[in-house]
């Protein structure tokens, strides 16, 4: 059997997300137990595995949308769980792109992106969308600036959905199954902009099914089953001679 | 059918009437909108404080609701013109014709903002969260905007229904337009004073129902 890998936290430096023993459970049901994880600055991290196996989960504790219930999780040098935690100031520096896209239907895209530019980091209209349009922009989406979410396909929204999540220069996005809920013909936009993210040092915390691009973009690649971490390692070592058998399986099932 | 005429629309006799037929009128129309113009502010206000989830605050909103959404208008406005006074306030009963239809708009109101902010879906309120937005700000920027959007047309319908009660203010002696019709009617025993205020009522609330139909049809096609 396989042994979980343990990173100590002995080296902070250079960590920009820390996991330590992290426990989730919604009553009865366990879904996280004693997760850890390191993330390194501008490193790309994949956590796969089958559905329930509380990757999204895990995902969610870190900028609390979910609240643990047990462990400690540290993001930019600055506690993110326990008491007293600004939760307005940690989700600032953390962007989420979501599978439901949850872009605002009644703002344009341009909108969308603006209004934590304003509401949050306090900029007028004219910075904001300015700033709004120069994230659009990277996304691809510059024409689309001034139509609204249903005037979009789902990869243009979802476009939009990193543009929002990005505009914020967060620390580390988090991108919980960004393309699940997209037409399959309309996903390899997506990834092209996730990997172009990657491209500009951005920390990369990614949900996903998409084995190609795990494959291609993670540094780290993270298998969760039932709640825990089954093991972790480079995307050649997890997906392609994956010695745990319970990942072939998985493999097997998702590669068809 | 001279019959017919001679009932329902010998307009002649009128004549002194007009004056007295206008004034209720715009009694009838400053009562509605003096009902809406609260009523419906009051329902959201009441609906935003129940999201605040502060639980002896809730069971007392739900109450309040609850209670006045059961109670007939007719039986409300009797009591707040009647029984209020014993608890030392004296309304006249055109305030109590309002207060009371306030009240009752203000409950159903509240109930169609409760559910369409409910019925905003989570992600939206995650969405805003998780980009920095606090609370009240999730709140007023995204969820607000799209449950007022989404209660429009169920509102605007309460909203007529309720206003057509200010007919009910007669019971209180209101001068409004069914008061001043109807007893211009037994004055001259003839009921063309009725064909003229429901005409009127045609006139007032006709506007409304349309609109409603075109905010359905608008809102069902979004762009």
């Amino acid at each position: 059997m396989q042994v979980v890998m343990q990173e100590q936290t002995a080296a902070p430096q250079g960590n920009l997300v820390t996991i330590e023993g992290l426990c989730k459970s919604f009553g009865s049901a366990v879904v996280l137990q004693d997760v850890n994880l390191t993330v390194k600055k501008g490193e790309a991290v994949v956590i796969v595995g089958s559905s329930g196996s509380g990757k999204s989960t895990c995902l969610r504790c870190i900028n609390r949308l979910e609240e643990p219930t047990a462990g400690r999780i540290i993001v930019g040098g600055q506690e993110a769980t326990g008491r007293g935690v600004d939760l307005n100031a940690l989700r600032r520096r953390i962007g989420m792109v979501f599978q439901s896209i949850n872009l605002y239907p009644h703002k344009t895209a341009l909108g969308n992106v603006t209004l934590a530019l304003r509401k949050v980091r306090g900029m007028s209209k004219h910075e904001a969308d300015a700033a709004g349009r120069r994230h659009l922009e990277l996304v691809g989406l510059a024409d689309k600036a001034d139509s609204y979410p249903s005037q979009l396909s789902g990869g243009q929204q979802q476009r939009v959905g990193i543009a929002r999540a990005m505009a914020l220069e967060p620390q580390v996005m988090l991108f919980d199954e960004p393309t699940s809920a997209l037409d399959p013909e309309l996903v390899g936009e997506v990834l092209n902009v996730m990997m172009r993210t990657k491209d500009l040092g951005m920390t990369m915390i990614v949900v996903t099914h998409e084995m190609q691009f795990a494959r291609e973009v993670a540094n780290q690649v993270v298998f969760m089953d039932a709640g825990r971490i089954l093991t972790r390692g480079s995307p050649e070592e997890i997906l392609v001679a994956p010695e745990h058998p319970r990942i072939r399986d998985f493999l097997a099932r998702t590669n068809k | 059918m001279d019959q017919i005429i001679h009932y329902f629309f010998d307009f002649s006799l009128m004549k002194t009437y007009w004056p007295e037929i206008l004034w209720g009128f715009l009694v009838t129309v400053e009562m509605s909108i003096l009902t809406v113009a609260i009523g419906i502010p009051l329902g959201l206000a009441i609906a935003i404080v129940r999201l605040y989830r502060i639980v002896p605050l809730n069971a007392l909103i739900v109450l309040y609701i609850d209670f006045f959404r059961s109670i007939p208008q007719l039986v409300l406005i009797v009591l707040t013109y009647f029984a209020v006074p014993y608890f030392g306030l004296v309304l006249e009963p055109f305030a109590a014709t309002v207060l009371a239809l306030v009240l009752v708009l203000s409950s159903f109101a509240e109930e169609i903002f409760w559910a369409c902010i409910n019925s905003v879906s989570r992600g939206q309120w995650e969405a805003g969260r998780s980009t920095g937005l606090g609370f009240n700000q999730t709140l007023f920027q995204v969820v607000l905007p799209q449950a007022i959007r989404m209660s429009i047309p169920p509102l605007t319908n309460r909203a007529i229904a309720i206003s057509k009660g200010t007919t009910l203010g007669s019971v209180v002696a209101v001068p409004e337009l069914l008061n001043v019709t109807s007893s211009i009617q037994s004055n001259v025993a003839n009921p063309t004073a009725l064909t003229v205020g429901a005409v009127l009522f045609l006139l007032l609330f006709l506007p409304f129902v349309r609109f409603t139909r075109w905010l359905e049809r608008v809102y069902s096609h979004p762009s």
